[in-house]
């Protein structure tokens, strides 16, 4: 949270507040992007997450000017800009596989928008050093894109996009053709670069993980829609339906069948479809057509797990050491259910084999409803 | 905005409409306008058999010429498409170098060799093959001779991009299932090379059924429909019967580029029927 | 004994070399044009017995051959820079602009490639006469122009599909607007492709002589058009001494053409 408070600390410098009002695309008889109202605020590090074909890049594209939406509004500092074309729109845009010109040198393609609009040459030959020098690129300055890493290239057209001050800045997946290594290095790069520059940013991938560890807020889209929009932490924590869970991180989900109470934040009973009973805390309404759903590290394996309000015995089917996690499923004793678990690799744990009978467990807020 | 893309057009409209579309349909119209009822002229050009000669003879000579190109061009392509770095340019280079000379001055360079005081008859004379002269500028032969000599790298260039186009590992995987390399190019590498066959084949096909300047100056006595087109119309003032064989000209090109359409289609259908008994 | 692989691989020497002969004899008639150029008799023989450059001086002397290539380089020049812009607007139509109707244009825009020249010709002569144009140079370079289209059209739509529309939509994200996108992104990408197209255009035109046969009067005779001429009257060593010296021009047009874009490459 220490990261939004940043960004809103340095509002204005060059940040704005993004605002879509019921944009849509519609294709002959497909819509790729149905009525979609979003608030981004400034300075805000925005990701849409979402399978390929959910409609995020054409989300992306109507931003941008690139593709006309069918009906609705973008408002960018109060002012709509659906009715402009592209290059009144004073975006920025970094692109999957970078677009720099291949004609030109790195100075020239960063020093390409400030040409464009008639900067005078000396003071485009020194912001161009200064935007080099930003992203640690000032020896590249007289190198042709094909002579440069895909990082340093993604680190040019971060520069590109960027020197004239737009008003916002679009990202298209833009770490998709970089190894995971590089993805690694270059998410800290755009963290940095967003945080000084103070610019409200739009980036849309397909992974999870890239989307967690930059943004202030994602939007989950799917099927042109957007599913639920929040924090990492809520996304992660309250999904609001099971698709949500499922494309954010792993879950272990069961379909109820009945509930003994309404979900008032008091405890109350649940039946899962296969009759296991399991105790929970919700806000939400449990009932048929809604799920139970519990994240893997929600889970205690060991003699611990008989104290929990949830306590089961368990067989382990299927065990696997990965780095930094060991991964377990375990079918729980007399009933139909299947967990799935993940336990941190302490010093004090054993490593269970297949076959091993456990104890398993977990306390009543562990589980969160899903509405479907 | 979207009106503007359409300024595009209007270049190529400017020289197209009346200079290309307003010329057939000039052809068209004066096709029909003989003394005899409106079809007469087509009517002569079916029936008329000084005119069927050399629709066969236009027809005969692309055909050949067309066969020829494909005999000499196909390895030519086949080991160029293997050739790499400096061999392959040097390669390519050489090919098109007589390309680039002029039809006319091509032509001058057969007649040349293939005239009665020739280097072509001196040396079948001189090895003692024949007695007497060939008079290749008369029989058609020469004609053929020069036209497939013009026509190679048109068959050559679309042979050599589909062959290039193929997997190198295609034919390496039919020999690890045992296929030596005469097997391997009739199972793999010329199957596949059929569509860039085909492409060349049209190609020389069509422009060797519209040439000109080649038979006007080794044809001899072989006419072809492009110099009888010329002559009615220059010589003779019969621009309808002119006009009638231009159309018949125009029609057989085009029938010859929609079996080549066809084909293509045709082989994609299969090809995806295949693709899809795979999936 | 020998085994089947060395008799695969003198199968394949056996192919290396037919196809060497093949480009080495596709020489042999060029060759002859000039070997023949440089002899002092009056009628053709081979081989040349004797070296002279006679039929040089007179093909210099000759007033015909000058007007007749300077007409040809007039038209081809004309008519190369009109297609190529015609080419090059509707190729980004067709590639870029997404505009409807794309395949009937660019079937449009290919078909004078393949259509036979006497078609053209044959139609083309009662437009020139009733538009006032027979036998002037603008009849010959319009005709051109069309015939040479399908050219920069080709190379140029191959130019433009080599790359994505993301280049000039970056650009435009970067605040330029269309013309300027043209200008400093999509002319310098497609540069060389323009060069090529232009290039095969000229070529077109000089080696054109079917149009130039209808629509040309004696004073706009090409240089095609003259070497039929006279070769249809006799066969003399000047036409061979004039066909070398386009041979060797052309020749050194068309590596310019194919080194210029690499040596811009390169820097």
């Amino acid at each position: 949270m220490a990261r939004s408070s940043q960004a809103t600390g340095q509002m204005g410098v060059g940040g704005a507040a993004v605002s879509i009002r019921n944009l849509s695309k519609r294709y002959n008889n497909y819509n790729a992007v149905v009525a979609t109202t979003i608030d981004i605020e400034s300075g805000d590090f925005f990701a849409i997450i979402g399978p390929s074909g959910s409609g995020k890049s054409t989300l992306l594209g109507m931003i941008a000017g690139y593709i006309d939406p069918t009906a609705g509004q973008i408002v960018i500092n109060g002012r709509d800009i659906v009715p402009e074309p592209i290059y009144r729109r004073n975006i920025g845009m970094v692109f999957q596989n970078y677009a720099l010109f291949p004609h030109l040198t790195v100075a020239q393609n960063v020093g390409y928008p400030l040409k464009i609009r008639g900067v005078s040459s000396a003071e485009i030959a020194k912001r161009v050093g200064e935007s080099l020098a930003m992203v640690r690129l000032d020896a590249f300055a007289s190198r042709m894109p094909s002579e440069l890493s895909g990082g340093q290239q993604q680190r040019v057209a971060l520069a590109r996009a960027s020197i004239y001050k737009p008003s916002i800045l679009l990202m298209d997946e833009p770490l998709g053709a970089l190894d995971k290594n590089l993805r690694d290095e270059m998410q800290e790069e755009i963290k940095r670069f967003q945080q000084e520059m103070g610019v409200t940013v739009v980036y849309v991938t397909h992974d999870q993980q890239e989307a967690a560890f930059l943004a202030d807020r994602i939007a989950i889209m799917r099927d042109g829609a957007m599913t639920q929009i929040g924090s990492p932490r809520q996304l992660y924590e309250q999904p609001n339906s099971r698709f949500v869970a499922e494309f954010l991180g792993e879950a272990s989900i069961f379909p109820v069948k009945s509930a003994s109470s309404k979900g008032d934040g008091q405890l109350q009973l649940i039946v899962l479809e296969d009759g296991t009973q399991v105790a929970i805390r919700s806000e939400l309404d449990a009932g048929p057509g809604s799920f139970a759903c519990i994240r893997p590290e929600r889970a205690t394996i060991g003699p611990k797990a008989r104290s929990l309000r949830n306590a089961y015995t368990g067989t382990v089917r299927e065990s696997l050491y990965t780095p930094g996690s060991i991964r377990y499923r375990v079918d729980l004793s007399g009933t139909g259910c299947s967990l799935k678990v993940r336990v941190l690799p302490q010093a004090a744990i054993d490593f269970l084999e297949t076959g091993s009978l456990v104890d398993i467990g977990w306390s009543d807020d562990d589980m969160t409803i899903l509405t479907e | 905005m979207r009106l503007r893309r359409f300024l595009l057009f209007v270049p190529a409209a400017l020289l197209l409409v009346p200079f290309f579309l307003a010329p057939l349909f000039v052809i068209g119209t004066e096709s029909f306008s003989g003394q005899q009822a409106p079809v007469g002229e087509y009517i002569k050009v079916v029936t008329d058999p000084g005119i069927r000669k050399v629709l066969y003879n236009t027809f005969f000579v692309a055909l050949v010429v067309t066969i020829c190109s494909l005999l000499i061009g196909y390895p030519v392509a086949y080991v160029l498409a293997r050739l790499k770095g400096k061999m392959a340019t040097i390669g390519l280079f050489l090919i098109f170098l007589p390309f680039w000379a002029s039809t006319v001055i091509r032509s001058f360079a057969w007649m040349i060799l293939l005239g009665r005081n020739g280097p072509v008859n001196s040396l079948l004379t001189g090895v003692g093959l024949i007695d007497d002269p060939i008079r290749f500028i008369d029989n058609g032969i020469g004609l053929m001779i020069a036209m497939t000599y013009i026509m190679v790298p048109f068959m050559v260039v679309p042979i050599l991009n589909g062959l290039r186009a193929i997997d190198a590992n295609l034919p390496r995987a039919a020999a690890v299932m045992g296929a030596n390399p005469w097997r391997q190019f009739l199972a793999v590498t010329l199957p596949l090379s059929m569509p860039s066959i085909a492409v060349g084949c049209t190609i020389v096909f069509v422009t060797a059924l519209g040439f000109f300047v080649t038979p006007s100056l080794l044809g001899g006595d072989r006419t072809v429909v492009s110099i009888l087109i010329s002559e009615q119309a220059n010589r003779l003032l019969n621009w309808p019967l002119a006009s009638a064989l231009a159309i018949v000209v125009l029609l057989l090109t085009i029938l010859v580029f929609a079996l080549l359409r066809l084909s293509q289609l045709a082989s994609r259908r299969r090809g995806k029927t295949q693709a899809g008994v795979l999936a | 004994m020998i085994g089947e692989k060395q008799l695969w691989s003198a199968w394949s020497r056996f192919l290396g070399s037919f196809v060497g002969a093949v480009l080495i004899g596709f020489l042999v008639p060029i060759l002859v044009v000039v070997a023949v150029s440089f002899q002092s008799k009056s009628y053709l023989s081979f081989p040349p017995t004797d070296f002279s450059i006679r039929w040089y001086e007179q093909f210099l002397g000759n007033d015909d051959y000058r007007n007749a290539i300077l007409n040809s380089i007039m038209i081809g020049g004309a008519a190369a820079a009109l297609a190529t812009i015609a080419g090059i607007c509707t190729a980004l139509a067709v590639v870029r602009a997404e505009v409807p109707a794309r395949t009937i244009v660019s079937i449009l825009s290919i078909a004078p490639a393949v259509l036979p020249q006497i078609v053209l010709a044959i139609g083309l002569f009662p437009i020139s006469v009733w538009l006032g144009l027979q036998g002037t140079l603008g009849a010959v370079i319009l005709a051109h122009a069309v015939v040479g289209l399908p050219f920069p059209f080709i190379t140029v739509c191959g130019a433009l599909s080599s790359y994505s529309n993301r280049m000039e939509i970056a650009s435009m994200t970067l605040g330029a607007n269309a013309f300027q996108t043209f200008r400093h992104i999509t002319f310098p990408m497609i540069r060389a492709a323009v060069i090529a197209g232009f290039i095969f255009a000229f070529a077109a035109s000089l080696d054109e002589l079917v149009l130039a046969l209808f629509l040309s009067s004696p004073s706009t005779r090409t240089l095609p058009l003259l070497l039929w001429e006279q070769l249809n009257f006799q066969v003399t060593p000047e036409i061979a001494a004039a066909a070398t010296v386009i041979l060797l021009v052309t020749s050194v047009l068309i590596v310019a053409a194919t080194l210029l874009p690499r040596l811009g490459k390169g820097d």
